[in-house]
């Protein structure tokens, strides 16, 4: 009795300390600096600055944005799924997890990645010429279906989100037979509208915006299912006549898969604490994102279910290989 | 008249002041080191300038990108290997001035011009920026590809003594331009299924591969066999451009300032065509063609005019239409996005306080840059005084640094050497590495628009002939290359005959 007592006594001491080493070990994270891959150069790279920068007030280290740019994404993703699972190297990452990997440019696919936390949101728009005299989508499909030429719409790439999200679109109406894609990179849709050299274009919004307001183009609608903060007397397309189109672009943090449970949490904390910032708020607003927080769980669903939709909508457009 | 006060009061501020000056030298520091370059370091600064104010936050932005423009100049000259890609045309004629004991002189009339082709095209932003952009627009993918096409038959003026060397050099630029992941349909090419080179071959990697890598190994073997270039001391001097030279190349800066604001206009040409556009058209027309290429002040004045010209250039569809030409200007939109400018054609009527703002610290900008520039020369070009060999080492390292700086790459280290190992054999060939960068920089450029246009016409080729300056530039490409291979058959009859009468008389 005695004997138990004191092994009991002991394994109690032991546990305790083995305990307080664990906990100490966890209350280390992080260590050193993390290092945040961003896949893509341009607004998006500014956010993820922005969202390091904003991180690093909130952990022990700071966290570090490094450019790891090319091949769709491909080149970043397949640099930090290499790493550590130890949450040292974590990525900005985005729906391209499912186009690059469709298209076959990576070998793996989302679930090589544990997720942190969904941090933004942008709804990709359809706008036209004013002059077009398209007053509505509903106007525009008409139109298109009346006619014998085609309607030429600018995206950024051949199965790129805005192509997807134009297919998913055009289909919906009906006229997905009469649509040829014109792909231009580095946001030049816009120009070529205004130049006339295609009927429309289906971007992100902050880049028809401006040309709305000085009544050039006009935004016929925007592709989620609910109207967004940016443009509040735009309808959503699911409103006027495209059935139950929800196709919006997420953004947000990864960290290669096994990363352990507990250093998830404190990425993520800390990433909601920047996300929930008034600062980030601000800055999101002003360059076209929506501040969109999501914990790890839901985010996770989030990716899964989308990863479908995705391949699906490239398998019909022939795009995945 | 109000926002013009209100501008001039914000740009007066010390502190916006101190952020111009401060984002100058940042410039010409990223600028000047062969791998680090001013897309790099406006992307370093941009965190910077998040919590500042608007005015120095776009202040250092403008001084970073105009910094890094000119500073480019300074290894092009030097060292022979350009900073920026849009100094690889500086070096054809700045390197000879500098073997020839007269890098002074280049330096002081390449960041002359720099600073008179940047303000040039800050007037014509002031004066016509609406009209400009409305006229830039109307450059679709056909006027593009017709211009790309132009920009490319400047390689017959860069091929030296061989057109068909000049070929294949230019050739190999444009297949290499081809690995990676193609752009417009997603998929991947000459890639072998390894995702790693899906990134390509970087334009600065590959630059600085070609013109460092074989100059650093011929250096090192000079050193082992004793036949070094040696520059004496004593013919290093800190000359500067006489008024004279500065008068007699007056019209030529005009000129290529305007074709570099004009290129510059035009979404996704950018610095690297109008410079060597510029530079051919200053041989076409210099008096002393035979100079060029073997140390000719007006062929260092003539790229550098035009290349930053393209600063202001670019500004125009960056402002009016919120579109960037280039990564730099890219970064500049979010720059401008986070402190609430929207560019766009609202930006000239809702921010005007913020436009003379900009204006005026593009003016500051190149002003700071200049003198620093001008009065660093006599610093510039001490390093010369340092041994070769050891200089090699040096800069062989930033090469390093610089080229994994760009995008955290390991890959583009060894793609720097194996390109560099590539461009010594084709020297020892006698193959000029100059037609690769026009190959390099104007192949992606070149296919995407000849892709884009086949789109939009559905395959119909007449889409090509549909524009009229379209067929404007497919006529000059014809007649440039026309004049160079009639000159050359002539030059080859002169010879042979001078041949014969030699020995005839013999």
């Amino acid at each position: 009795m005695k004997t138990t007592r004191k092994s009991l006594m002991l394994t109690a001491a032991a546990a305790i300390m083995f305990a307080g080493f664990n906990v100490q070990a966890k209350a280390e994270f992080p260590e050193k600096p993390v290092e945040m891959t961003v896949l893509f150069g341009g607004t998006a790279q500014t956010i993820g600055q922005l969202l390091a920068d904003l991180m690093s007030k909130n952990l022990a280290e700071p966290v570090v944005a490094v450019s790891r740019t090319g091949g769709g994404g491909a080149v970043g993703y397949s640099h930090v799924q290499s790493t550590g699972a130890d949450g040292y190297n974590i990525v900005w990452n985005s729906n391209s997890i499912s186009t690059s990997h469709y298209r076959g440019n990576m070998p793996f696919n989302y679930e090589a990645f544990t997720p942190i936390a969904r941090v933004s949101v942008e709804t990709p728009a359809l706008a036209v010429r004013s002059d077009a005299g398209w007053k509505s989508l509903e106007d525009m499909a008409n139109a298109v279906k009346a006619g014998d030429k085609k309607l030429k719409v600018g995206i950024s790439g051949n199965g790129s989100f805005t192509h997807l999200t134009s297919a998913a679109l055009f289909d919906k109406m009906g006229i997905g037979d009469k649509i040829v894609y014109v792909p231009y990179g580095k946001g030049k849709a816009p120009v070529e509208l205004l130049a006339k050299r295609v009927d429309a274009a289906v971007q992100w919004p902050g880049q028809f915006i401006p040309h709305q307001q000085s009544g050039d183009l006009s935004i016929l609608c925007v592709t989620g299912k609910d109207r967004i903060p940016q443009l509040k007397d735009t309808p959503s397309c699911a409103e006027v006549g495209a059935g139950d189109l929800d196709i919006t672009m997420w953004r947000g943090l990864a960290a290669p898969a096994g990363t352990p449970a507990d250093v998830v949490a404190k990425l993520q904390a800390a990433a909601k604490a920047a996300i929930e910032s008034g600062e980030f708020k601000s800055a999101a607003d002003k360059i076209g994102f929506e501040a969109a927080y999501l914990p790890a769980d839901e985010f996770g669903k989030l990716i899964a279910s989308d990863d479908a939709v995705i391949g699906d909508l490239m398998g019909k457009l022939g795009l995945k290989k | 008249m109000d926002a013009f006060y209100s501008a001039l009061g914000a740009i007066s501020d010390p502190f916006t002041l101190l952020a111009i000056v401060a984002g100058s030298i940042i410039g010409i520091v990223f600028g000047s080191i062969p791998g680090l370059t001013f897309s790099m370091a406006l992307a370093l600064v941009l965190p910077l300038t998040f919590r500042f104010e608007t005015g120095a936050a776009i202040g250092m932005l403008l001084g970073t990108y105009i910094g890094g423009m000119t500073g480019g100049s300074v290894s092009a000259i030097l060292l022979g290997i350009p900073g920026t890609p849009s100094a690889a045309a500086t070096v054809l004629d700045g390197y000879k001035m500098t073997r020839n004991g007269r890098a002074g002189l280049a330096l002081g009339g390449a960041v002359l011009a720099s600073g008179f082709g940047g303000i040039f095209s800050l007037l014509v932003m002031i004066v016509s920026v609406d009209m400009v952009a409305r006229l830039a627009i109307q450059f679709g993918p056909v006027e593009i590809f017709a211009l790309v096409l132009f920009g490319l038959s400047t390689i017959c003026g860069l091929a030296e003594k061989s057109l068909i060397r000049g070929m294949i050099a230019g050739i190999i630029g444009l297949l290499l331009m081809t690995i990676g992941l193609d752009d417009m349909d997603g998929v991947a090419r000459m890639t072998f299924g390894w995702t790693p080179l899906l990134q390509g071959v970087d334009l600065l990697v590959a630059m600085v591969g070609l013109f460092a890598v074989p100059q650093i190994m011929k250096t090192l073997i000079d050193y082992r066999t004793d036949s070094a270039f040696k520059l004496n001391a004593s013919d290093i001097r800190s000359e500067l451009p006489t008024r004279k030279q500065l008068r007699s190349s007056f019209w030529l800066m005009v000129r290529c300032s305007g074709l570099g604001t004009a290129i510059g206009s035009i979404p996704g040409t950018g610095g690297p065509i109008a410079a060597f556009l510029a530079y051919d058209h200053a041989r076409r027309f210099s008096k002393k063609p035979e100079r060029f290429g073997k140390g000719s002040l007006e062929g260092v004045m003539a790229p550098e005019a035009s290349n930053n010209a393209v600063t202001g250039g670019a500004m125009i569809p960056l402002l009016s239409l919120g579109i960037p030409g280039d990564p730099a200007t890219a970064v500049m939109l979010g720059g401008l996005l986070i402190h609430g400018l929207v560019p766009g054609p609202m930006l000239f009527t809702q921010n005007k306080p913020e436009v003379y703002l900009i204006y005026l610290a593009i003016l500051v900008a190149y002003v700071a840059v200049v003198v620093f520039q001008y009065f660093g020369i006599r610093g510039f070009v001490k390093l010369l005084k340092i041994p070769p060999h050891l200089m090699a080492v040096g800069i062989l390292i930033m090469c390093g640094v610089g080229t994994f700086a760009i995008r955290n790459s390991f890959l583009d280290i060894y793609m720097m050497v194996g390109v560099g190992l590539i461009g010594y054999l084709l020297t020892r060939a006698r193959i000029p590495v100059t037609p690769i960068i026009l190959g390099l920089v104007l192949g992606p450029t070149l296919e995407r628009e000849f892709r884009t246009a086949m789109i939009m016409s559905e395959g119909n080729w007449s889409i090509f002939f549909s524009s009229i300056s379209a067929i404007i530039f497919y006529l000059l490409t014809i007649g440039v290359i026309g004049f160079h291979v009639f000159s050359q058959i002539r030059e080859a009859k002169t010879a042979r005959r001078d041949n014969e009468q030699q020995q005839g008389a013999s």
